[in-house]
């Protein structure tokens, strides 16, 4: 495994040397800059990196090998407003978001994100309009940003569907009364990439995510959703087949803020080959708030002896009037549903593939979708 | 109804436990002692095992730890918080003055009124506290009796021996079975396993061994009871138990100190060998001191704990109640290499005050069909912060492996913390993993049915906490599981009654 | 004197009025059936006579045996006699039937200044009483009414009333969810436990009840206030003709 020594420190120092780039000059570097130079780049064994191996990913960066389209593909109706990123309306924009969603800190390779940042899109969907859904498909760079702002009662669907990029953050503003029914479709790809997507949900607004994912060389989804306001609601559902030696982790943090929130948490996955799963799911309920209910669900399919899954759903836990769960299984398809099948005359490859569908479909809610992509037969 | 939850915090949070009425363990042996100054360096692995006339073997594999021990960084990863510790600001050795006793006769009887007054009696005749002599049938229970550093006192050793079995101290197993020691010690916990274990291998003064032969059942419950009495002064026993094959042991550990202002440490290492049909059985009730109201004083109570199921068909089994310490990380844990071998942890960890206790197991699978399972029962009150933290892992020979856990929370207030955070890797389709957490609370409402049928809420929580901790209480041997219920009450009282 | 007695009783819940000026009075002896449409305030009525926090009395006074009970604890009351039958009891899983009921029977025998039962007595007792129910032992053995079944439920909680024997028994809609065979049984408990020494007020939506157990008074309770006062034969008609006639 040659040239896999590459830590943070060591990239950090070549980054600085070649310095940011030039698109957006609105956006204010300072604090990704002063992450990098602080060297808090997240080294190879930090525990949010156990498995994922993040110096595979320094590497495409160094090389500056990075994948990425040329081609700009978002489709929006007109009664939402969509600028570039590099438009100065977009830093307005950024300035109705309000506070920063996630701390950066935290999340410290999206500082190579502020730092690298080649193409983007601010997005804003009006207080009490109901468009058709916005569409982005291709942005033409390896690092993206993309913001979304609902306005109170503004309700919307946000499909992300990429070819390629090395890191995407997708920031969320979920305002009173609003809600978002965001689709992320990830096909499979040869690339490394990671992503992060922070949402902020305000009271009585609902935040919805709904993610299918075929693996990637190297997949990463960080996903950071806080009921901000009381009465929030997020839902999250993610489901994922991976095969051959791909690698999907998913890191997910959900933060109740504030009281009266609820979160509910469904992922599944089927890994085969020699492919490697992880999922991280936190549920994290702040002092104060009371009545929060919040749930995960997690079940994983181990296909084949080759492959991985590691799981770790955890719960921190700061309120006492709360209701919170979390449940994680992962076993082998069960071959006495299998039998089943086949005393009825199905063919056990069928009996299982049909076996695999009902047990993604629990975390499927557009079976179409999920049909085309590939993630079921 | 969030005046309810007030009532209910003040119930058990706001403790007498400044004026100790609640630890009834707090009062200190007054007792001439030879003890080290504090201060770790060669000189002083060397003058430990001098002072018990260790075989060379024995000091070098000691330096050996101390050298590990040296060049490791000081963990930081679990969910807890506390100043640095001065490691030279401790005596890593005191022992009550004089020659080893030989006989109990010989005990100085200061020490035996000590354990007297703890409930532990260390007259032969006598049983454990908690079961009244009515009962004839009682099972006997010998016990080995840790002060500090050194072991004083281990009863019914002749019966035992009759049987076959060793139960001594760790000292006299360095003497008297040098091979069992050598073969067994450090091979379930190697020096260099994480920082607390190392320096414990360097500096360990005492602890429990205990050999039980094939195909015998150990014909009494074996305990230790640890008992750290001096001021500044850190305790490092050393246990180490073996099991061979298609034998039986149970084994119970309790453990008190006084009340102090200062933390004092508490790093110990137990090994637990099972070989082929073998089971071992390991219980504890941890009552260190868990500091005051305010947070002042208490135990650090760093362990290591692991057993080894090496034989097929063996088992481990691990049972801790854990109320005291200031500061509790420890994760009894269990190798499953022999097939069909089966690990347990049954636990219940109630902090209260400022306590932190970060406790929780792994279990990792490594030989076919080996089972797991781990029930977790956390109670958090006051401003506390319990976790449970757990490692499961099904490596790629486990065919047909199995774990379940099931971890709850009970939050009593709204100033503490319970949290969750298991860790779960497979690498194998024929391995089944299970896991389930949830939180709840004493509901008011179920407070109020209690009250509605003349229960008082303070006895209405205690009955409530214990019914939720009953699945964990059913695994302790009978004794031990009244006393267990017992303390749990005696904690959860509070300023009320 | 009443063994119970309600004053001009006034209730709020987070500055919601919902019981606005409930008078009754009721004798050794006797058993009054409550009757009235949903949400009327009959289990707010059970509930703040037993005590419930979360319930303000605005005005008012209930007195049992002439002492004034409405500051008084839940556990107090408890121990002078009250007894509240739940609308939807409470699971409490962990903690078994037995050892519940023996806390509550120590608790209320320590309140009279005398020796708990012992152990052996108390389970004879707890036995007698389940087997009356038609009840199977090991049901003590199981966690206070966890995954009972709605019947077993209402029959539990009735066990518990002729365990503790209580001077005033307020049984809110017991007889909901039971099957035909459980309401008799339920029935013949309530029989056996009235005497002339106790009371019981009876909540209920249904005159079947009233067949067995036969009230001496009926009352209609009505956005929070007894609007009508009679005998049985109020309860039939009630069932004949609903509220709809008493301008409720
Ligand atoms: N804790 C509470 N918070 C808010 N409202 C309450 C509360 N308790 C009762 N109420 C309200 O008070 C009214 C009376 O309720 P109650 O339960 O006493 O009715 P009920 O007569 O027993 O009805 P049912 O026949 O359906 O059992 C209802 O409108 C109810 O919603
Ligand atoms: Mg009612």
């Amino acid at each position: 495994m040659a040239g896999l020594a590459l830590n943070g420190a060591s990239l950090a120092e070549k980054l600085l040397a070649r310095g940011p780039t030039s698109y957006a000059p609105w956006l204010d570097r300072r604090p990704h800059l002063d992450l990098i130079e602080q060297r808090a780049l997240p080294e190879l064994r930090a525990e949010a990196w156990r498995h994922t191996n993040i110096a595979r990913w320094y590497e495409t960066v160094l090389a500056g090998t990075e994948r990425a389209t040329r081609s700009r593909r978002v489709e929006f109706p007109g009664e939402v407003e969509v600028v570039d990123f590099a438009d100065p309306r977009a830093a307005e924009l950024l300035v109705l978001r309000g506070e920063e969603i996630f701390r950066l800190d935290a999340q410290p390779i999206a500082a190579l994100n502020g730092m690298l940042l080649g193409s983007g899109v601010a997005i804003r969907v009006p207080a009490g309009t109901v468009p058709s859904p916005v569409r982005i498909v291709d942005l033409p760079a390896a690092y993206q940003r993309i913001l979304v702002i609902v306005e109170p009662d503004a309700r919307v669907e946000l499909i992300e569907e990429p070819s390629s990029y090395t890191h995407r953050l997708v920031e969320a503003v979920v305002q009173p009364g609003g809600r978002l029914l965001h689709r992320r479709l990830q096909a499979a790809s040869p690339d490394r990439e990671c992503s992060l997507v922070a949402v902020r949900v305000q009271a009585n607004a609902h935040y919805e995510l709904s993610q299918l994912s075929l693996g990637g060389d190297l997949r990463r989804n960080d996903i950071v959703a806080t009921l901000a306001g009381n009465a929030a609601n997020v839902t999250l559902r993610g489901a994922w087949r991976l095969v051959e030696s791909q690698h999907l982790d998913n890191q997910v943090a959900v933060h109740h803020d504030a009281p009266g929130g609820t979160s509910r948490q469904t992922f599944r996955g089927v890994a085969d080959g020699r492919s490697r799963a992880v999922l991280n799911g936190r549920i994290e309920i702040a002092p104060g708030a009371q009545q929060s209910d919040a749930t995960l669900n997690t079940k994983n399919l181990l296909a084949s002896d080759t492959a991985e899954v590691y799981a770790k759903p955890e719960l921190e836990i700061y309120a006492n009037d709360v209701k919170c769960s979390h449940g994680a299984t992962i076993g082998a398809i069960d071959e006495d549903a299998v039998h089943y099948f086949r005393t009825r005359g199905i063919d056990a490859p069928t009996a299982r593939s049909l076996f695999v569908r009902g047990f993604l479909r629990e975390a499927i809610d557009d079976v179409e979708t999920a049909r085309r992509l590939g993630v079921i037969q | 109804m969030s005046e309810r939850s007030n009532e209910l915090t003040d119930l058990v949070g706001e403790e007498h436990a400044a004026t100790g009425h609640d630890y009834a363990a707090g009062f200190v042996t007054e007792i001439d002692t030879d003890t080290l100054p504090p201060g770790l360096d060669e000189d002083v692995v060397r003058a430990i095992s001098a002072k018990k006339a260790e075989p060379a073997w024995m000091t070098e594999w000691r330096l050996d730890a101390f050298r590990r021990w040296q060049e490791m960084p000081t963990p930081r990863w679990a969910h807890v918080q506390f100043p640095d510790i001065d490691f030279q600001g401790i005596s890593y050795f005191s022992a009550p003055k004089g020659d080893a006793p030989k006989s109990l006769d010989e005990v100085d009887p200061e020490l035996l009124r000590t354990y007297e007054k703890l409930g532990i009696p260390l007259h032969e005749r006598a049983r454990l506290a908690g079961v009244e002599a009515e009962d004839e049938e009682a099972p006997q229970v010998a016990v080995d009796a840790v002060f500090d550093s050194v072991s004083v006192a281990t009863t019914f050793k002749e019966r035992l021996a009759e049987a076959g079995v060793v139960f001594c101290s760790m000292s006299e197993a360095i003497q008297e079975h040098p091979e069992l020691v050598r073969k067994y010690l450090g091979s379930v916990v190697p020096k260099p396993d994480n920082f607390y274990a190392a320096l414990n291998s360097a500096v360990f003064s005492d602890g429990s061994f205990v050999y039980v032969p094939k195909n015998t059942r150990c014909p009494m419950e074996l305990s230790t009871y640890f008992r750290i009495n001096a001021e500044n002064t850190g305790q490092f026993e050393r246990t180490l138990i073996i099991a061979d094959e298609g034998a039986y042991v149970s084994y119970l550990e309790g453990c008190t100190a006084p009340m102090r202002d200062d933390n004092q440490l508490h790093a110990a290492v137990v090994e637990l060998v099972a070989l082929e049909d073998a089971e071992i059985k390991y219980s504890t009730v941890q009552n260190w001191y868990p500091g005051d109201a305010e947070g002042n004083g208490g135990i650090y109570n760093f362990v290591t704990k692991r057993g080894t199921c090496l034989g097929d068909r063996s088992k481990i089994s691990w049972t801790q109640v854990e109320t005291g310490s200031a500061i509790t990380w420890k994760y009894p844990s269990v190798m499953l290499r022999g097939a069909d071998s089966v690990g347990e942890f049954y636990s219940v960890a109630l902090t209260r005050n400022f306590q932190q206790a970060d406790t929780g197991t792994k279990m990792t699978h490594i030989g076919p069909r080996t089972k797991s399972t781990i029930v977790s029962k956390g109670i958090s009150a006051g401003r506390s912060q319990n976790s449970y933290r757990g490692r499961v892992r099904m490596n790629p020979g486990a065919k047909g492996a199995r774990n379940y856990t099931q971890c709850d929370s009970l939050l009593i207030g709204d100033t503490c913390g319970a949290h969750t955070f298991p860790y779960i890797e497979s690498k194998l389709s024929t391995a089944v993993v299970e896991h389930e957490a949830t939180t709840s609370k004493v509901s008011d409402e179920q407070l109020f049915l209690c009250q509605q049928r003349g229960i008082d809420p303070e006895k209405a929580v205690a009955m409530i906490v214990n019914g939720f901790c009953r699945d964990v209480f059913r695994t302790l041997p009978m004794e031990f599981a009244v006393e267990a219920a017992k303390l749990l009450e005696v904690s959860l009282e509070g300023a009320v009654g | 004197m009443s063994l119970l007695r309600v004053e001009e009783l006034h209730v709020e819940v987070d500055g919601k009025p919902i019981l606005a000026g409930i008078d009754l009075e009721v004798d050794a002896g006797e058993v009054h059936a409550v009757m009235g449409p949903n949400g009327s305030g009959k289990s707010t009525f059970a509930n703040v006579l037993a005590g419930r926090p979360g319930y303000d009395v605005v005005r008012g006074s209930m007195r049992v045996d002439g002492e004034d009970v409405t500051e008084l604890a839940p556990e107090e009351r408890s121990l002078r006699g009250l007894f509240l039958a739940f609308q939807y009891p409470i699971e409490i899983p962990g903690v078994s039937n037995m050892e519940f009921l023996k806390a509550a029977v120590d608790a209320h025998a320590l309140g009279r200044g005398e020796d708990p039962p012992s152990a052996i007595d108390f389970v004879r007792h707890a036995r007698e009483a389940a087997s009356r129910l038609e009840l199977n032992p090991d049901f003590l053995k199981r966690g206070v009414n966890d995954g009972f079944s709605g019947g077993e439920k209402k029959r539990n909680e009735i066990l518990q009333m002729l365990i503790l024997e209580p001077r005033l028994a307020v049984l809110d809609e017991t007889d909901s969810g039971l099957d035909i065979d459980a309401l008799q049984v339920v029935a013949n408990g309530i029989n056996a436990f009235r005497g002339d020494g106790n009371a019981v007020v009876l909540v209920t939506h249904y005159q079947r009840l009233l067949n067995y157990v036969v009230p001496d008074h009926v009352h209609v309770l009505a956005d929070g206030r007894i609007v009508h006062s009679g005998d049985r034969s109020l309860a039939l008609e009630l069932e004949e003709r609903g509220y709809g006639w008493l301008g409720a």
